[in-house]
């Protein structure tokens, strides 16, 4: 696309059955940010893709779409990333945005780079931070080496510039009664036809936890070390009402299997009041799901673990001395008679 | 990595370690602690093509040499000598087979041991001593079925798992009247045979040790591993190439365990607000383990060359083998100096790798015997 | 059917040595020395979910990479496996490729070396993880693509493919040729025997050159990237790091304390 004909946000939504995910809506207000920065104030368009998803138009736009295009047809009743894909592209090519985010989340993985192809642009992946330089540029800020090191991702030659971002990066915003124009765009998407068929899909069972309310965070790692151990930690995590949550090590070592609590780049960022960490190592791949973190707290046997570094508190202890310790004191002071017969 | 090791050698080491590092690194401490022999990873490792690496293809072999062998040796015994100990023993079973069998013990044997479906022993040392083969109590009777076996073997690693056995014992007298030594080989299910006592070792834990017991065990006529009257030779040979080459490999492990532990735990404790490795002390230890591992590598390595290509290397491997053990004791007991305090706690395997470096030395002969062979080549 | 398979590997640095990797102060450029570079992990499991492939159907497994000469030790490796023929395109003009670009040049690499009946990649990369590559090479193929496979399987003359969504599972049926990104869900990646080590030398093994694979120059490398990189940084997340001492029962308490100051109620 070239330069000039584009403007704008544009902000893919992705539904799940409860509506639009809390990444794209965050998007959405991070577009708002991003557009008061620029000096024409571009539009803020969010892109709907479902079947029968009409309700979502006051969603968007109370989270800051301007405008909202309806791509609300029969076909988008299963997931299928082709489809999508070739929808969300003729979007881009019909309403040419500057700008096109997209949440880092599986199916944004699918959709994001296959857009980019179709487009011929350019797209960072992951981002941790989306920002307007002084000079107007759009700067794409990507991890690499798991966190270890960031570098600034620009694309000056291409529109849409295309970003995607892990959930929790940025916060939604509320803009109370806003009413947001609305387009409906159903262009002839076939996708791969009949190259590629769903079979089935088979939701979840599990409840999946959430993170994006949880105000206290207790992170295990590695250190760990066993199953009984991970236990004990989620009961001490459970006393204090706190989501426990894992790094990728603890994760694959298989002491738990919520995988959607797996803190850093590949998994998510979380913003708690409060972190405690406990066996947690601090690899950049982790610790850079925690810096939007109130207070940090860790506890880690090595004194000169990573982790220490970005911690407020740092307890150089074995983990399971304190967990004892705290798990002790809450069991004490929340002690109930376990027969009130007796009383 | 020793320099003239070749593009093949090289990757051994590297597939080796990546093989070690997942299925006996994280297990290493355990096996020490129960003194456990993890002897369902036998079968992983003849998958995988590293028992018997030497033998020729024709017998399922890889058709390697003593190198490779030792090369695969260190990087087991980086993190568990002891179970280094237990795969190298197999191996003498498998190399005496190979060396100073007959064909058709070849044929039968040596596939079934490189692919790990029987567990190999050596059995040759008694209660009177290791090194003195003239006077081994152990009988090897000629009779109508073939050959009657009786004695009691101690020592012995593997002595409660291995199936296929090679002994030594006495079968006869020469000319000058002097006891000689045949070689036998016992195959599995043999009636007669069982292990006795189960040592409690300082170290080499996950590897078994004991003695075994032979009560009129009825061997084949053609069971003798080399000639009749030659088992010296056979014994010999084989613990004086691939018995000394083995317990120096996994000398070569501790050594490099030495190095790394001390590395790691020297950058990550921080004393007085910097590393232990900024201060030039610690730093001596971590120089003096690193050159005492590059020594024992060259040596090594060298005379396992020498070995490969077809020439005498008793002297050098034995010189080899005295210097890497010893060195492996004092370089696990720098690290633990390095350590202080945590050198002592057994949740770090220094302690281990000092207990494995000790129970390492009298395997194939103590270091006095290494000087007397070694001075031995000289002298004659 | 004997399938022709196609796998991508990108030799990356060793991520165990991630902390060792610096920013130089004066030029700002990585500082990579004295790190090994090794196959991306999820390739792994590429090669893997391939040679089952060719152990059940039959056919070869062709390995492909962009990278520098260096990582022909890592190409070796991936013959070691068991694949079959590999396939290094390295020249100074690819360098510096996004995804865009680096996926143009695979496509063409593969292109050049005959048609295939599946690509199978990692998921994503432990160096970048933009998992963006996959999806490219799909589109410039022009075949159905999937991400975030975590079993799959040939049958009746197309892939079944089970992929990892947001919310559960997703089943697929795919006709070839398609691209397929695995997970390391999808199986456990072999170690190469030594008897596969022996067999390394004797495997087809050829770096492909620019001028080889009939390029065009305005997509490929830098210049055919359309995004540029800027300027690259260590994040800064040091926070005060005051030790709490004292007995576990005294740290306990004070950790207690803080939360409450933090504005967590407990019970």
């Amino acid at each position: 696309m070239d330069l000039e004909n584009c403007r704008g946000i544009m902000v893919y939504c992705e539904i799940d059955v409860c509506g639009i995910i809390d990444n794209s809506l965050e998007l959405i207000g991070h577009a708002n940010t991003l557009k008061e920065k620029m000096e024409h104030y571009p539009e803020v368009t969010a892109v709907i893709i479902g079947s029968d998803v009409g309700s979502l138009i006051t969603v968007a736009a109370r989270h800051g779409a301007d405008r909202v295009i309806m791509m609300d047809n029969p076909r988008y009743r299963v997931y299928r990333p082709d489809l999508y894909s070739d929808a969300l592209a003729a979007a881009a090519e019909k309403y040419r945005p500057e700008i096109l985010l997209v949440g880092a989340s599986l199916s944004g993985e699918e959709i994001g780079p296959t857009v980019a192809m179709k487009l011929h642009t350019g797209m960072a992946a992951h981002c941790v931070e989306l920002k307007i330089r002084d000079d107007g540029q759009f700067v794409q800020v990507v991890p690499a080496f798991g966190g270890k090191v960031l570098g600034d991702i620009l694309c000056p030659g291409f529109r849409p510039q295309m970003a995607s971002m892990k959930a929790g990066m940025v916060s939604k915003r509320i803009f109370e009664g806003k009413v947001a124009e609305i387009e409906s765009f159903d262009p002839d998407v076939r996708g791969f036809g009949d190259r590629l068929q769903v079979i089935e899909t088979i939701p979840e069972t599990r409840k999946r936890v959430s993170l994006s309310n949880a105000e206290l965070v207790v992170t295990g790692g590695f250190g760990i070390g066993t199953q009984e151990g991970w236990d004990k930690l989620e009961h001490m995590a459970e006393l204090l009402h706190g989501v426990s949550t894992c790094t990728r090590p603890a994760l694959d070592a298989g002491w738990t299997d919520k995988e959607e609590t797996m803190v850093g780049t590949s998994g998510v960022a979380i913003k708690p009041k409060v972190y405690l960490g406990f066996g947690v190592s601090g690899a950049a791949h982790h610790t850079c799901g925690i810096k939007g973190a109130g207070l940090i707290i860790s506890v880690n046997r090595d004194a000169n673990a990573p982790i220490f570094e970005v911690s407020d508190f740092k307890v150089v202890s074995d983990w399971e001395a304190i967990v004892n310790a705290i798990t002790a004191r809450l069991e004490a002071t929340s002690a109930v008679c376990p027969d009130p017969d007796r009383a | 990595m020793f320099e003239f090791f070749n593009e093949n050698q090289v990757m051994l080491a590297s597939v080796a370690k990546e093989l070690v590092e997942k299925e006996i690194a994280t297990h290493a401490a355990e096996w020490d602690e129960k003194d456990h022999c993890p002897t369902e990873l036998f079968k992983v490792f003849g998958q995988q093509g590293m028992l018997g690496v030497f033998v020729p293809e024709q017998y399922g072999g890889a058709g390697l040499g003593i190198t490779e062998r030792s090369i695969i040796l260190e990087e087991v015994a980086r993190h568990s000598a002891g179970f280094a100990i237990a795969l190298m023993t197999h191996d003498l079973a498998t190399a005496a087979i190979l060396n100073h069998g007959t064909e058709e013990m070849k044929k039968t044997w040596l596939p079934k041991l490189c692919a790990a479906e029987v567990i190999g022993g050596l059995s040759v040392t008694e209660a009177t001593g290791g090194s003195d083969l003239s006077n081994q109590a152990t009988t090897i009777e000629k009779n109508s079925a073939g050959y009657l076996l009786n004695g009691r073997k101690v020592f012995i690693t593997n002595s409660h798992i291995a199936n296929l056995n090679i002994w030594t014992g006495t079968s006869g007298v020469n000319e000058k009247g002097r006891k000689v030594l045949s070689a036998i080989l016992i195959p599995p299910e043999t009636p007669g045979l069982s292990a006795g006592r189960k040592e409690n070792k300082l170290g080499l834990r996950g590897s078994i040790t004991g003695e075994v017991i032979a009560k009129d065990v009825q061997c084949g006529p053609d069971s003798i591993v080399g000639k009749e009257g030659k088992g010296s030779a056979v014994a010999l040979h084989t613990i004086g190439n691939y018995g000394r080459s083995g317990m120096a490999a996994i000398a070569l492990g501790i050594l490099r365990a030495s190095v790394e532990e001390a590395v790691k735990f020297g950058n990550e404790r921080i004393i007085y607000g910097n590393p232990l490795s900024k201060i030039p002390e610690m730093q001596a230890i971590i120089a003096d383990n690193q050159v005492e591992y590059e020594a024992a590598t060259a040596m090594l390595y060298n005379a396992t060359a020498i070995y490969d290509n077809g020439k005498d290397a008793i002297p050098k491997l034995a010189a080899a083998k005295y210097f890497a053990t010893e060195a492996a004791v004092r370089a696990s007991r720098r690290t633990m100096d390095l350590m202080g305090g945590y050198g002592v706690i057994n949740e770090y395997p220094v302690g281990r790798f000092l207990r494995d470096a000790l129970a390492n030395i009298p395997s194939g002969g103590t270091s006095q015997i290494m000087r007397v062979i070694v001075a031995g080549s000289l002298l004659r | 059917m004997a399938l022709t398979i196609a796998v991508c590997i990108k030799p990356v640095p060793d991520s165990e040595y991630y902390n060792k990797i610096t920013i130089d102060p004066v030029t700002k450029r990585l500082n990579r020395d004295g790190i090994p570079t090794v196959i991306n992990s999820m390739d792994k499991n590429a090669i893997e979910a391939a040679l089952r492939l060719r152990e059940k159907h039959g056919g070869r497994v062709l390995a492909f990479s962009m990278a520098p000469d260096t990582a022909i030790e890592n190409l070796k490796r991936v013959l070691a496996m068991g694949v079959d023929e590999a396939y290094l395109c390295s020249d100074r003009v690819l360098g510096g490729a996004d995804t865009w670009a680096t996926s143009y040049t695979l496509y063409k690499a593969i292109e050049k070396t005959g048609p295939v009946d599946l690509v199978i990649m990692g998921n994503q990369t432990e160096d970048g993880g933009t998992a963006q590559v996959p999806s490219q090479l799909g589109e410039w193929m022009g075949v159905p693509h999937l991400a975030n496979v975590i079993a799959l399987d040939y049958e009746d003359g197309g892939m079944v493919v089970k992929t990892k969504a947001d919310r559960g599972t997703i089943r697929y049926s795919l006709k070839l040729p398609a691209v397929l990104a695995v997970t390391r869900d999808c199986n456990e990646p072999r170690i190469p025997s030594v008897m596969d080590i022996l067999k390394v030398g004797k495997k087809p093994m050829r770096i492909l050159r620019a001028q080889d694979l009939d390029l065009n120059p305005d997509f490929i490398g830098i210049k055919g990237s359309p995004t540029q990189a800027g300027e690259i940084y260590s994040p800064d997340m040091s926070r005060k790091s005051e030790a709490l001492v004292g007995d576990p029962d005294e740290i306990a308490l004070r950790i207690l304390d803080e939360l409450r100051k933090a504005g967590i109620s407990i019970g």
